[in-house]
């Protein structure tokens, strides 16, 4: 009797708070939504009626598709490249134990650490030192180098999980380093480059301190045009952030069921244990 | 924290460190060549390290016009006790985030780890969310809930539990609770992979031996879960204490911390040199902030495994 | 073996990235770049400015590129050599900022068609000034039923909570503080009786807002009912239905200069030079000053029509009786003092 009553005030809490931290993530979002479907012209909630307006508006408002096009591409080409460096450089560092790479290891975190307008400004300063203009390479390059630290960690933290032993039963029944790494790591720790690439791509487009100083006029910014709409208080804003949403929540949406899978399938289908 | 997560891995994976015994060529198949990690080493050695010296540079110099060098802008900022507490509320904030974050991210992901498949993706939807909003639209929410009309103050009123709103907006406490809001995914991602790796039959162990289940929480799932604290409690950290929008629109114009700081001496004022030592001190605080965190995470690591 | 691997596909990356952004592998003579300001700025600048801009130039290529004065700035002093930008805007404080930096040229008025027709607070040889912006005080007439007449309205007992300013990062909230010390006996010297003034408002205060476009979702959401504000600003919340009202106070309002500047470096100076001389047009003016941007002309020979003349004046004449422009000169040189002192002392 005492141990059902300890057992169920136990879950009771953890599910009480469980749910409070749920709503509390909810609630910003579902405001926003709400907001979005306004009838009226400025950012009021309740709002005054509901309509589909802004969406429509958005599907008009090409200067919002031609900054939405230049955002997508340059959080594309920063994840891409940071998936590339980071992936390589989390399999380095992830099995070693020297200090060198505990080093490293500090490095690619220190991005992170400092704000980002004082990496803006003196990132300018150094390509204009060396006679750079700023360009969309410069703006890939400055993305890069923010959002690489979130797929080195979850790559390491991948790593970590992946059981040793897989990679040894592939090495001793004859496979080569490469194919090892295609067959086996790659694709237990996919999940966690997925995870680290999402949140670099989500960082990337919501990046405003670096966009600001490292792109050039050409280059619109989503992020920095929401901010100039924030000045007259647009409902559209609220459109195509959900619009956005939308699309994303759809692909990782996907990621629980990968991640749970990257549990099982090593014991299921290890062959050495 | 990679640490953290490896030395982890294996005292509870056994199999991985008696099998390299056992292996024994000096280059174990299961490692990878440190090499790999020079390109990304190398590119932010030149377009991160390098930016850094600049910014360095810059903040020796004793006023903006750099006429000449020295340790002076590190000396205004160290001798002033109101840049100095600026610097400790930003870090202490980070704390409180962090504290916030870890109390309703635990749950989450403890509960994660708990129940079907159809609820995980809902949860984990839901956690993604707030990566998924503009911190522009965020802000807005925020006020709509803070507010002194907000929702909040709306139903407590409604309620008879206040009789005038209560201030919410523009305190640190909604601060705390927007920031810890917007960095739980941080947070819980590495929660969840941690809680999901201890093994069942510890839990099932510690349950047999006559353990209740909050016994078992606080002896075996909590210490053995710390590897996926430590590593979410630095990025939430990390992401706290630089979140400049949220800070400034959430926190109005009088909460000052250290990006806004920072901000309103290089852009405002033109005082470069020390908007450079100012971020320079940040990032030094910061690392060692981190640092103490590491250690925590070694001591913890000892608790772990004994 | 798969170090090459990776080699391969970072240049494919970078193939591709050519691919998306055609213009990225060359340097090539670059358009014509304006840093003007977000927001309303930019709508009116793209509708008005630019096609008038056009015109005069043969379609010669534009880019606009909104951002804060201060930032411009930072951008310009970043790169100076090489600057990003050709023609920045800017507020006062910002200005002067700017020109003692040597980030700018000096306008070449001699060739100017228009120079000679701004009046006189206009003509300025280091950028002249093509729009004035007014900042007054902001209410919510839906509750505050009778209009404010004064800053020292602000100081009303029945406003107790409803007040919203801005802090001194901001030339509305700096300009405000300059305003009030004046009411109390100080000026752009002696800014002590704000300091003082402002604490006895702290009652009275819901919100130091960071920035002025805080102000506004803080009026829309009933967070605040009265605020000082910018003319404009106000002007267009009006027209998306918000309920604001805008009021020139009896002290006068606050005018700043808004200035227009060739960039030191620049490789597009005559285009440079084109853009500001379309901007002091009186035909671009005149434009402007219409709905639904209603800025102030600077140009002598606009005539003030519709809800300028209405609310804020009926000629040049009136103009530089009924508004206050301020020394920013002055202000420049305490302004870092000011906001620490603001920093350490206003805490609500």
């Amino acid at each position: 009797m005492r141990r059902d009553w300890d057992s169920f005030s136990f879950h009771l809490a953890i599910g009480i708070v469980a749910v409070l931290a749920l709503v509390l993530l909810v609630a910003p979002t579902a405001i926003v939504i709400i907001v979005s479907f306004t009838s009226g012209f400025s950012l009021r909630f309740p709002p005054p009626g509901y309509s589909l307006r802004w969406y429509g508006e958005l599907w008009d408002a090409w200067q919002l598709h031609f900054a939405a096009m230049n955002s997508l591409k340059v959080a594309a080409a920063a994840t891409g490249l940071s998936i590339l460096l980071g992936t390589a450089a989390g399999l380095g560092i992830a099995r070693s134990q020297r200090a060198s790479a505990k080093m490293l290891d500090s490095l690619f975190m220190s991005p992170l650490v400092l704000p980002a307008l004082a990496f803006g400004l003196s990132a300018l300063m150094f390509f204009s030192a060396l006679g750079m203009p700023v360009s969309p390479l410069t703006l890939i390059i400055g993305h890069t180098v923010v959002c690489v630290p979130y797929v080195v960690r979850n790559t390491v933290a991948a790593l970590s999980q992946l059981d040793p032993t897989l990679l040894e039963c592939s090495a001793s029944l004859g496979a080569d380093k490469v194919y090892t790494f295609r067959r086996i790591t790659l694709p237990l720790i996919r999940p966690g480059i997925l995870a680290g690439g999402f949140i670099a791509f989500m960082s990337s487009f919501d990046n405003v301190p670096v966009s600001l100083f490292l792109r050039d006029a050409a280059t619109d910014m989503l992020p920095i045009r929401s901010s100039a709409i924030r000045w007259c208080a647009c409902p559209m804003w609220c459109a195509t952030r959900w619009r956005r949403c939308r699309s994303s929540t759809r692909r990782c949406s996907n990621a629980p069921q990968a991640s749970g899978r990257t549990r099982s399938t090593p014991s299921a289908a290890s062959p050495c244990r | 924290m990679p640490g953290g997560h490896r030395r982890a891995s294996s005292a509870f994976l056994v199999p991985g460190p008696i099998a390299m015994a056992t292996t024994a060529t000096p280059k174990a198949p299961t490692a990878y060549d440190l090499k790999l990690a020079l390109p990304l080493g190398a590119f932010l050695a030149v377009f991160f390290v390098a930016p850094l010296a600049v910014l360095f540079l810059l903040s020796l110099q004793s006023d903006p016009k750099g006429t000449s060098y020295g340790l002076s802008q590190y000396g205004n900022f160290l001798g002033d006790a109101f840049s100095l507490g600026v610097l400790g509320s930003t870090l202490l904030l980070g704390v409180k985030v962090t504290a916030l974050s870890f109390l309703l991210g635990y749950p989450v992901a403890f509960a994660y780890t708990r129940v079907g498949a159809r609820l995980k993706s809902l949860i984990i939807l839901i956690v993604l969310l707030p990566l998924l909003t503009s911190v522009v639209v965020r802000t807005f929410a925020w006020i709509v809930i803070l507010g002194r009309q907000g929702i909040i103050n709306s139903a407590l009123l409604s309620m008879g539990l206040i009789s005038t709103p209560l201030k919410l907006l523009y305190t640190e406490s909604g601060l705390v609770v927007a920031l810890a809001q917007v960095q739980m995914p941080l947070m819980v991602l590495p929660l969840i992979t941690a809680i999901g790796r201890i093994d069942p039959n510890l839990t099932d162990a510690s349950a047999a031996l006559g353990s209740g289940a909050w016994r078992t929480f606080f002896k075996v799932t909590l210490p053995l879960s710390l590897p996926g604290i430590i590593a979410g409690s630095l990025l939430t950290y990390a992401a706290a204490i630089t979140a400049f929008i949220t800070q400034s629109l959430v926190g109005g114009g009088q909460m000052l911390f250290m990006p806004m700081y920072l901000y309103q001496q290089a852009s405002t004022l033109q005082n470069w040199p020390f908007a450079a030592a100012i971020s320079i001190i940040f990032l030094v605080a910061v690392l060692a902030v981190v640092t103490l965190f590491n250690l925590l995470g070694r001591l913890s690591r000892g608790v772990a495994s004994a | 073996m798969d170090f090459s691997r990776r080699q391969l596909m970072q240049t494919a990356l970078t193939l591709g990235a050519m691919q998306a952004f055609p213009g990225l592998s060359y340097a090539q003579a670059r358009p014509l770049v304006f840093a003007t300001f977000t927001g309303s700025w930019e709508e009116a600048h793209k509708a008005v400015l630019v096609p008038a801009f056009r015109k005069m130039t043969d379609n010669a290529q534009i880019v606009l590129d909104p951002m804060l004065s201060v930032d411009q700035i930072a951008k310009v002093t970043a790169a100076r050599a090489n600057p990003p930008i050709d023609v920045m805007l800017h507020d006062p404080g910002p200005a002067l900022i700017a020109i003692a930096d040597g980030l700018v040229e000096p306008y070449p008025v001699a060739k100017s068609a228009y120079y000679k027709d701004l009046i006189s607070e206009a003509q300025v040889d280091t950028g002249p000034a093509p729009f004035f912006q007014v900042v007054g005080l902001t209410y919510n007439p839906e509750v505050i039923k009778t209009p404010p007449t004064s800053w020292a309205d602000l100081w009303k007992p029945e406003y107790k909570g409803r007040v919203g300013i801005t802090n001194l990062n901001s030339t509305l909230g700096t300009g405000f503080m300059v305003e009030i010390a004046k009411m109390h006996g100080g000026s752009e010297a002696n800014i002590d009786p704000a300091f003082a003034a402002i604490d006895k408002l702290k009652p009275n205060l819901a919100a130091v807002a960071a920035n002025p476009g805080a102000l506004a979702t803080l009026f829309q959401q009933g967070q605040i009912d009265i605020s000082p504000g910018n003319f404009n600003a106000i002007q267009i919340l009006k027209a998306k239905g918000v309920p604001v009202e805008f009021v020139a106070p009896k002290e006068g309002a606050i005018a700043f200069k808004t200035t227009m500047h060739i960039v030191k470096n620049s490789p597009n100076q005559e285009l440079a030079f084109k853009l500001i001389e379309a901007a002091l047009s009186p035909e671009v003016q005149a434009t402007l000053m219409a709905s639904p941007y209603l800025i102030v002309p600077t140009n002598g020979k606009v005539p003030m029509t519709g809800e300028i003349a209405k609310v804020l004046a009926k000629d040049t004449d009136e103009l530089k009786k009924k508004f206050v422009f301020q020394d920013w000169k002055a202000i420049n040189a305490q302004r870092s003092a000011w906001i620490e002192r603001f920093n350490r002392e206003i805490r609500i």
